[in-house]
């Protein structure tokens, strides 16, 4: 998933375990909803809101019934839970969605400044 | 009749999309077949006589495209809405009642279907609903700590503050970010300049490249 092109966005993400969620992009995941129905699917994004999108989604409703969606989009309010898988490896994942964040940040060079500095003549 | 149906002009700004033949049920009963406009502001559907209802986008919980047809014989977008509709209230059976929690009050949820006569739309349709909810987040939401805005939290200002990309500085605050190299640098520079006849430069600003190349 790209890191958002929003300045805020990013901090939030920063600055929030939301980040987690985001780095679970491409990995099957079960989010429940505040109504308790489920959503299982693939991870296709997670924005600074908690905003979720899926794809090739079972769908259980609160009565039960299984369904099948192509695409899910389900907004952070109305989450209860997302399951993180157990083969993520929680700290790793939050480190490489902070390192692409940093990227992104820095995107005009971090040592640019210093290398000015150096001329030496 | 569904009386929460109006009639009002079709939205005219922010129009993301506008996806005309598509079908509107409410609750599985079928409201007409009219527009649907996926714009900023709202979500709107407009029967063919000009009549139809609208959606905030806050009151949306989650939308999805179903092709599954063993569920719903339809492909269509699947929307629901955490609000009551005067045909919800009048249609939901008695026995679902029953067996639901008696969150039922508290979370009241209205199911919309929009069946697009040209199915290939419906991705468009999706991704147009995704990009207009992000515009809306949650006001109320009190859990998380989001609040970057105001004098307590200067987004820009903490960017600038993290990164040793070169920025313009005051001379204290300047002072405080250099590193090691910087302070040397900078004390290398202060003595060419106080060996310098020019007094008119102004050492608490900025330092170009064209002033440093001066003193070199």
């Amino acid at each position: 998933m790209e890191v958002s092109h929003s300045v805020k966005e990013r901090t939030i993400s920063e600055n929030s375990l939301v980040i987690l969620l985001q780095g679970l992009c491409g990995r099957v995941t079960t989010v429940e909803l505040r109504d308790e129905s489920a959503a299982t699917g693939r991870v296709t994004s997670v924005d600074a809101f908690m905003n979720v999108r899926l794809a090739e989604v079972t769908f259980t409703d609160r009565q039960g019934t299984v369904s099948q969606l192509d695409e899910l989009f389900v907004t952070g309010r109305n989450i209860r839970y997302v399951r993180i898988p157990d083969e993520v490896d929680i700290r790793a994942t939050i480190e490489k969605q902070l390192q692409a964040i940093h990227r992104v940040r820095y995107f005009g060079g971090r040592d640019k400044g210093r290398r000015e500095f150096l001329h030496t003549k | 009749a569904m009386s929460f149906l109006k009639r009002f002009p079709p939205p005219a700004d922010g129009v993301r999309h506008q996806q005309p033949d598509t079908e509107a049920l409410l609750a599985g009963r079928s409201l007409g077949s009219g527009t649907l406009y996926i714009a900023e502001s709202r979500l709107s559907w407009l029967e063919n006589s000009g009549v139809g209802f609208s959606l905030d986008y806050p009151t949306i919980s989650l939308h999805a495209v179903s092709r599954d047809l063993s569920a719903y014989p339809r492909e269509h977008l699947y929307v629901m809405v955490n609000a009551k509709f005067e045909e919800e209230a009048k249609e939901a059976p008695m026995t679902e009642g029953e067996e639901d929690d008696s969150d039922d009050d508290v979370e009241p949820i209205a199911e919309f279907r929009f069946v697009p006569s040209d199915k290939s739309a419906l991705e468009a349709m999706f991704s147009a609903m995704c990009e207009c909810q992000a515009l809306h987040p949650d006001p109320d939401d009190e859990d998380s700590d989001n609040d970057y805005e105001g004098d307590e939290y200067d987004v820009e200002a903490r960017e600038l503050e993290q990164g040793d990309i070169p920025s313009f500085y005051t001379y204290e605050e300047g002072l405080s970010h250099l590193t090691a190299e910087g302070q040397a640098t900078l004390e290398r520079l202060e003595g060419m300049l106080a060996q310098s006849v020019s007094t008119q430069y102004n050492m608490a600003g900025v330092r170009t490249e064209d002033s440093i190349r001066e003193f070199e």
